[in-house]
């Protein structure tokens, strides 16, 4: 490809993955033959603390980490299938969804030997969830504005400000909070420093922000003084932004960035009959070729990271090309569904009311996690443009 | 240095040392580019898909694949793609490959000459054949319903109504009644898997004029000047070079995937994706270059054609994106996803 070396391998995986794709798949049609699963009407991770429960019970989350904290040593590309077939078949994995794929690894990478024997077999038996506490009102993408303070106290901190887009704080055990606990002096990313803070403590309030689809999964999170012992922070004071940014990078190329609307997808499909028409199955095709090269894409960043290197334009590239992928699913569903008249007089209820879910939600796919904005600039950089 | 490197290197030389703007404009006066065939003809790149027996090098189609990458980020005019695979055709047919300068069709009609005929009476017109009235030989791939046949004949015993494509190559119509001809069977394949090489094969070319025109791009961003800087640091063209560098990179990934796994799936799946992105590549690369692109002195204007011609070779945009729709139209709900899954290429490739 080039362009100073864009990079890409094709992805091969290791025989142990379709070993366990087979297990997960047989665990999927398990779930549904006991009628645990029944065929989605809602875009989303979905929050099930019983789900997580029997996937924990299957060793299927905290699975790369090593077993003296409750994981499987497995490797990165093998938790890279087992999230891709969870997600493709609309299991609810929101409940460990964050603890997972951010916060547990940040803990490996970054944590204390106390932090990690504390949380991470709890997160890793499906026990303890967690949120993100990044983002403030004034502060979205220009992150290292946040205006969280850390304040030093004896024995400990104190911290004051407000966190705002938290998923799942209202259900969730633990947040990791951002905070400023020096000035800006050097550079405006350094003095920042993350803490993880237990949501029972006094002086947190939660309040929930229902989004335009009508749900209650967003919420904001008011911290008035809410102390935390030294042993609550999380690496080394002040390095919070080189820790935020290894974090971040676990949340760019995963097939999450490609799948959200992907049952919509299938649903479609299923509704389609051999009655449909050669442009309709023209738009399909084209959609299907776009998800075909995506998945390709995500795997080879994925056999990247594995091999330890740290393919953050290419990242940057899958995010920004899987959640317009993801808009255009919802797009082209809608015409394929009205030119078709498959929703018309009550039949394919469900479509439909997947349809309008989706509708509503897809706005979101291009900003969440950092906004399409902000990863052209990085994969201009990474061009060498910028 | 393995086979299929010597040739991958020799002809990346050929290429660089050969094609000129001068040369690409000869064959758009319908001159056939004898140099650079020569030179590749030297390089062994058309016998490279053909066995060893043959005094090919039998190599696998990423290895053909990447050497049409190259001819088409330098924009070679000429029928290189038709000539590579004309020789895997006629050892294939038991015939023993001529190296010359070939081009061929894949037809349907719906009568022809049976295998072992040496005339075909009143064969139909062929349209848009590439070099049609120029090259040496016209191979015919004929899906005759029963079993594939191979029509092999002389380009110079048709006549030739001359035609061109958006690049100025000539696609010309092959008319004639009574045409001396080879039919044999071509045993051991299908018309779809044929079909699919060339598909394959013609999107490697698209990719590299896809990426020529991105790497162009990204370099002329970084040294035209206005408003007292390089154009690449405003960031409305940032965002449309990094949009073009998701299209190149993604078509990258299936086209190269589709050669490991040369599927109907991942074949379609490519020339579907790399449409797009030549849509892309066409688009944004004028926008960035400005006026000068316009130009038929500069070189953008050579790949961005031969996007436009290629684009809907060896089944359109349209019959490929439809076939796979068309697979996946009667899956259930829960068998789309492992379809899905499956089709791609996740674990190491049978060979």
């Amino acid at each position: 490809v080039n362009a100073t070396t864009l990079r890409l391998e094709l992805p091969t995986l290791p025989p142990a993955a379709d070993e366990l794709r087979r297990e997960v798949r047989s665990f999927i049609a398990e779930q549904r033959a006991d009628g645990r699963l029944p065929p989605p009407t809602k875009v989303g991770l979905g929050f099930s603390a019983e789900m997580t429960q029997r996937i924990a019970a299957r060793g299927w989350i905290g699975i790369t980490w090593p077993s003296q904290y409750g994981g499987q040593a497995r490797s990165a590309l093998e938790r890279y299938v087992v999230t891709e077939e969870l997600l493709a078949a609309a299991v609810p994995v929101g409940a460990h969804w964050v603890a997972d794929r951010q916060s547990g690894p940040v803990l490996l990478k970054f944590g204390s030997e106390e932090q990690k024997r504390d949380y991470l077999p709890r997160i890793a038996a499906g026990q303890c969830f967690f949120c993100i506490g990044m983002s403030e009102p004034q502060s979205g993408s220009d992150l290292a504005s946040l205006r969280m303070r850390a304040e030093r106290i004896d024995g400990g901190w104190k911290l004051n400000g407000h966190k705002i887009w938290t998923t799942n704080a209202h259900r969730a055990h633990y947040i990791i909070v951002l905070a400023r606990s020096s000035p800006a002096e050097s550079s405006r990313h350094a003095g920042l420093t993350q803490f993880i803070v237990d949501l029972k403590s006094t002086g947190v309030t939660v309040n929930p922000i229902v989004g335009m689809p009508g749900e209650h999964d967003f919420n904001e999170v008011l911290l008035t003084d809410v102390v935390v012992a030294d042993s609550a922070m999380i690496g080394t004071e002040g390095n919070g932004w080189n820790q935020v940014s290894a974090e971040l990078a676990y949340e760019r190329s995963g097939p999450e960035r490609w799948l959200s609307s992907f049952r919509l997808l299938s649903e479609l499909i299923d509704a389609l009959d051999q009655q449909a028409r050669p442009a309709s199955l023209e738009e399909l095709g084209r959609l299907l070729s776009h998800l075909l090269s995506l998945r390709q894409l995500s795997l080879s960043v994925a056999g990247m990271i594995e091999r330890g290197l740290t393919p953050n334009v290419e990242a940057a590239i899958v995010k920004d090309l899987g959640t317009k992928f993801e808009q255009e699913v919802v797009r082209v569903v809608r015409d394929i569904v009205s030119v078709e008249h498959l929703t018309c007089h009550g039949r394919e209820e469900r479509l439909r009311k997947l349809l309008v879910h989706a509708q509503l939600w897809a706005p979101a796919f291009t900003i969440r996690g950092g906004t399409n904005e902000i990863l052209r600039g990085i994969i201009a950089k990474g061009i060498g443009l910028g | 240095m393995s086979d299929v490197e010597f040739i991958h290197d020799a002809v990346s030389r050929v290429l660089a040392d050969t094609v000129t703007l001068a040369s690409i404009q000869e064959a758009e006066n319908r001159k056939v580019p004898i140099r650079l065939f020569d030179a590749l003809a030297d390089t062994g790149i058309f016998l490279m898909l053909a066995p060893e027996e043959y005094g090919g090098v039998n190599a696998n189609l990423s290895a053909a694949l990447s050497v049409l990458r190259a001819s088409g980020a330098a924009a070679a005019p000429g029928p290189v793609l038709e000539t590579i695979l004309a020789q895997r055709l006629l050892t294939q047919a038991g015939l023993d490959p001529t190296g010359g300068l070939s081009t061929l069709v894949f037809a349907q009609p719906l009568d022809g000459p049976a295998p072992g005929a040496t005339f075909w009476a009143a064969p139909p017109p062929f349209h848009e054949v590439p070099w049609g009235g120029l090259a040496k030989h016209f191979l015919v791939v004929w899906d005759s319903g029963t079993g594939v046949r191979l029509v092999v004949s002389d380009c110079s015993a048709w006549r030739a109504v001359p035609g061109a494509d958006e690049a100025g190559e000539p696609r010309d119509t092959l008319q004639g009644e009574n045409i001396p001809v080879t039919c044999s069977l071509l045993s051991g394949a299908s018309y779809d898997e044929l079909l699919r090489t060339a598909a394959l094969l013609r999107a490697g070319q698209l990719l590299g004029a896809i990426e020529w025109t991105f790497n162009c791009s990204v370099g002329y961003a970084m040294e035209r000047k206005q408003f007292g800087r390089e154009i690449g640091k405003f960031q409305a063209v940032q965002h449309m070079l990094a949009e073009l560098a998701d299209h190149t990179l993604a078509s990258a990934a299936i086209t190269m995937a589709a050669a490991e796994r040369c599927t109907d799936t991942m074949v379609a799946a490519a020339r579907s994706r790399v449409a797009d992105a030549a849509d892309a590549a066409i688009s944004i690369g004028h926008q960035v270059h400005g006026a000068i692109g316009f130009s038929r002195e500069y070189a953008l204007n050579y790949r961005t054609r031969r996007l436009m011609a290629w684009r809907n070779d060896y089944g359109s945009v349209f019959y490929w994106r439809h076939r796979l729709g068309a697979q996946f139209q009667n899956l259930s709900r829960d068998a789309f996803w492992p379809a899905v899954a499956d089709a791609g290429l996740s674990s190491l490739p049978t060979r």
